[in-house]
């Protein structure tokens, strides 16, 4: 397993180009949230080993261990791995999971700064694993400049491509299929034929009696629509990650004793704001201190001031939203997407309305007008929108005739 | 009555300003976004307060907070195994009033509670619980957290799951449209019934906090073993947008379908919505309101609602205790003395499918038309439904 200790995981950083070994087996990894999009990285995952079966190699897929059972939102990822024969298939199934990825895609372009699933794992960077000259996929409407202020640098050169698209929640049962597992595919022919050619997948989909001339065209246009942009070495936010530290059985106490979180204190060996698609942001001058949100947190996310105010801890808040539905005052608590927050990161934002109150309003008033999450329904909520525009509720109307 | 031994001095939270700001249930667990059932886990520490052993079952609730080596607990907690939330928390509560009989630790209460889920508490444990309850010599109070399904599993049908609802065991099909058949099991009515010597049984939910801390305290402060059965709105079973949990808890309430009541010695009182709703100050909502806004009803059509908001008219028209007790009188002599005020005598019991038709009657409404008018969306036109009337009769 990588990062069992700093030495391990140096060795799993080092890499291969997968372009200079052909004949190996490779593996792509799709990052998603938890639930939301876990059709969408099956139906992924089926499609590239069935694509594979076309030109005679084999494949398999598997789900991260520690990602199963998933919860609502939380960060997990499923692995296909493609190999030309069976012996080396199994020798790189043998393995827990792959220690080196050729094409790492995330479905949702907020995990880019980083995936905390488990606790002691800590945040870790979501190109990781990723070989040298390995290819990260993201489903986003931000440009590479933008992404790449979040995701850290390697001593090598990579690609990063961007598939422009909203997160999408399409397959889950209640929602509408929008297409977006077709683009991706469309997205990892266009950049990396060496994993399947667009041929292939097309055959896969004309094939499938379940799948119709829609998705035919939603793979290409994700053939085409794909942005590619090449990563020089060192670009990047720096790389603060420290690769964990097992505890060996020795340190482990007897009958498994964990130690209790101290009085006031919060869990400090897992946080949970990689959670988070969008974060609270509150506005102390209109709160009437009710404690609403504070008592209806089921993450305990809100610290107490002297003052009577509810700031948000970041490190724990897993934006569900819950606090701005709960808040008798109209926009208090306004959730807005968190890859706004490049420069403050988890900071703390009290302090800043405390010295001016001005200068937070103002800022916070620029942030909900670039990145307000708006929310129009129950299971059919408009931050999902399929990518024509249209919404999950209007295509279920459509539908019923 | 008197209380088995001596209880720890909890005041009543009556208010939102009276709960208390420390945490014994921190931040840090891997639970879903928006999860209402690590909610009543908060709340339930942070009522009961630092003197206080947990034990938890098998479920969401104990695999999503023991993180790899890590937890929220600041409270000592321990796991115990699926059905044995009632067993643990009677040998808890036992070994403690043994230790300090013997003067190893120091006499003083201790609150012990024993948390489980619907699958670990209503389905696999439920003997065990109901053991407990007649252990009138220890004070305990086994809490019961029911989001409808095993959900830890990734959702699986319990006997929590109210009828109709999609789960991975009951998928809607083409031939079968509705797989779950089975009636919501009524377990607090249940353990209420079968147990006259527990001092003090109810039921909540997070939606509602302060009654559910208030609850949590009147439990521990009653003393002798006790139980709380608290409805947790699950994003991830039930599926809807997280941040709907508290909206979607409180509509249980206002459509009737899940009633908020305690029984304090004996003595039942309905309490919140709920106590508005019997008392016939408030009217109860379409049960359709509740159905429509969650996923796993999607499939539902327009005479499934109608046979959905029929079993709920019976709970409330025609048993003996609206919602708790599920049955009604058989004759002519009115046992109790007294009629329940809320009970409607003019109700006909007609059609209704607990009165020994066979098998599934949702049936009978199949011919229900599934033209897409909705009155029931307009409150000013609510008398077009018959069935969502108030209690008063049809």
């Amino acid at each position: 397993m990588a990062g069992r200790e700093p030495g391990a995981a140096a060795e799993a950083l080092e890499g291969r180009a997968s372009t200079e070994v052909l004949e190996e087996a490779k593996s792509v990894e799709f990052t998603y949230r938890g639930i939301f999009q876990k059709t969408l990285a099956a139906n992924l995952c089926k499609h590239v080993v069935m694509a594979n079966r076309r030109r005679e190699w084999l494949g398999s897929t598997i789900q991260r261990y520690s990602d199963s059972p998933e919860r609502n939102g939380v960060p997990a990822k499923q692995f296909a791995v493609i190999a030309p024969d069976e012996e080396r298939l199994q020798e790189h199934l043998a393995k827990y999971e792959p220690g080196e990825l050729d094409v790492i895609t995330v479905l949702d372009d907020t995990l880019c700064d980083g995936v905390e699933s488990w606790a002691f794992y800590g945040r870790q960077p979501i190109n990781l694993r990723l070989r040298r000259g390995g290819t990260l996929i993201v489903v986003s409407h931000r440009s590479a400049e933008e992404l790449l202020r979040v995701i850290p640098r390697k001593p090598w050169p990579w690609t990063l491509a961007i598939l422009p698209g909203t997160p999408s929640m399409g397959g889950l049962w209640v929602y509408r299929d929008d297409g977006t597992d077709m683009r991706v595919l469309g997205a990892i022919a266009k950049v990396r034929p060496d994993i399947f050619e667009l041929e292939a997948v097309e055959e896969v989909v004309e094939e499938d009696e379940k799948l119709g001339d829609e998705h035919l065209e939603a793979l290409r246009s994700g053939y085409e629509e794909v942005r590619v942009y090449e990563v020089a070495s060192g670009e990047g936010k720096e790389d603060d990650y420290e690769p964990v530290r097992l505890p060996g059985y020795r340190e482990m106490r007897e009958a498994i004793i964990v130690e209790a979180c101290k009085p006031g204190e919060r869990n400090p060996d897992y946080k949970t704001s990689s959670d988070r698609t969008m974060r609270p942001l509150v506005d102390f001058d209109a709160c009437i201190k009710c404690r609403q949100c504070w008592l209806d947190c089921p993450d305990e996310a809100f610290d107490v001031t002297e003052e009577g105010y509810f700031p948000v801890n970041y490190d724990y808040c897993t934006g569900c939203g819950l606090c701005s539905q709960v808040c008798p005052v109209e926009d208090c608590i306004v959730m807005v997407n968190d890859l706004e927050f490049i420069e403050e990161g988890n900071q703390d934002v009290f302090p800043k309305w405390k010295e001016d109150p001005e200068g937070y309003r103002e800022w916070r008033e620029e942030k909900i007008a670039r990145g307000r999450v708006r929310h129009s329904g129950y299971f059919n909520t408009d931050v999902w929108a399929p990518v024509d525009g249209g919404t999950a509720e209007r295509s279920r109307e459509e539908e019923r005739g | 009555m008197e209380t088995p031994g001596r209880v720890l001095k909890l005041d009543p939270i009556r208010s939102i300003k009276k709960a208390p700001v420390e945490e014994y249930f921190e931040s840090g667990h891997r639970t879903c976004q928006g999860c209402l059932s690590s909610l009543p886990m908060r709340l339930m520490a942070k009522a009961a307060g630092p003197r206080t052993i947990v034990l938890g079952s098998t479920g969401c609730m104990y695999v999503a907070n023991t993180t790899y080596m890590t937890t929220p607990w600041v409270v000592p907690w321990m796991h115990t195994q699926l059905g044995a939330a009632g067993s643990a928390a009677v040998g808890t509560a036992a070994g403690l009033k043994a230790l300090m009989r013997k003067g190893k630790i120091k006499d003083e209460p201790i609150n012990v509670i024993a948390f489980c889920g619907d699958g670990g508490g209503a389905d696999m444990g439920l003997s065990a619980i109901s053991a407990a309850l007649t252990d009138i010599e220890y004070n305990l109070l086994i809490f019961l957290y029911d989001n409808e399904s095993y959900a830890n599993t990734d959702i699986q049908t319990s006997g929590q799951t109210p009828w109709g609802a999609v789960t991975t065991f009951s998928p809607p099909g083409k031939k079968h449209r509705i797989m779950q058949r089975r009636w919501k099991k009524n377990v607090p009515g249940m353990l209420a019934a079968g147990h006259p010597d527990t001092r003090y049984i109810a039921s909540g939910t997070p939606a509602m906090p302060v009654d559910m801390m208030d609850k949590v305290r009147a439990a521990l402060r009653a003393g002798g073993p006790t139980y709380i059965h608290v409805l947790d709105p699950c994003p991830k079973g039930w599926h809807y947008d997280p941040e709907h949990s508290v909206e979607l808890g409180k509509l249980a309430l206002e459509t009737g379908i899940y009633p908020l009541y305690e029984i304090k010695d004996g003595v039942l009182e309905f309490t919140g919505i709920t106590k508005q709703i019997a008392t016939g100050r408030r009217r109860r909502k379409p049960v359709r309101e509740y159905l429509e806004k969650q996923g796993r009803f999607a499939h539902f059509k327009n005479q499934d609602y109608a046979y959905f908001q029929k079993k709920v008219d019976e709970m409330w028209e025609q048993w003996i205790i609206p919602c708790v007790v599920a049955f009604s009188y058989g004759g002519p002599i009115n046992i109790t003395g007294s009629e329940p005020r809320v009970r409607n005598k003019n109700v006909e019991r007609v059609n209704a499918s607990w009165t020994g038709e066979p098998g599934h009657a949702h049936e009978q409404y199949e011919g229900v038309s599934d033209a897409p008018s909705e009155p029931w969306r307009d409150d000013n036109r609510l008398d077009e439904y018959p069935n969502a009337l108030p209690s008063t009769g049809h």
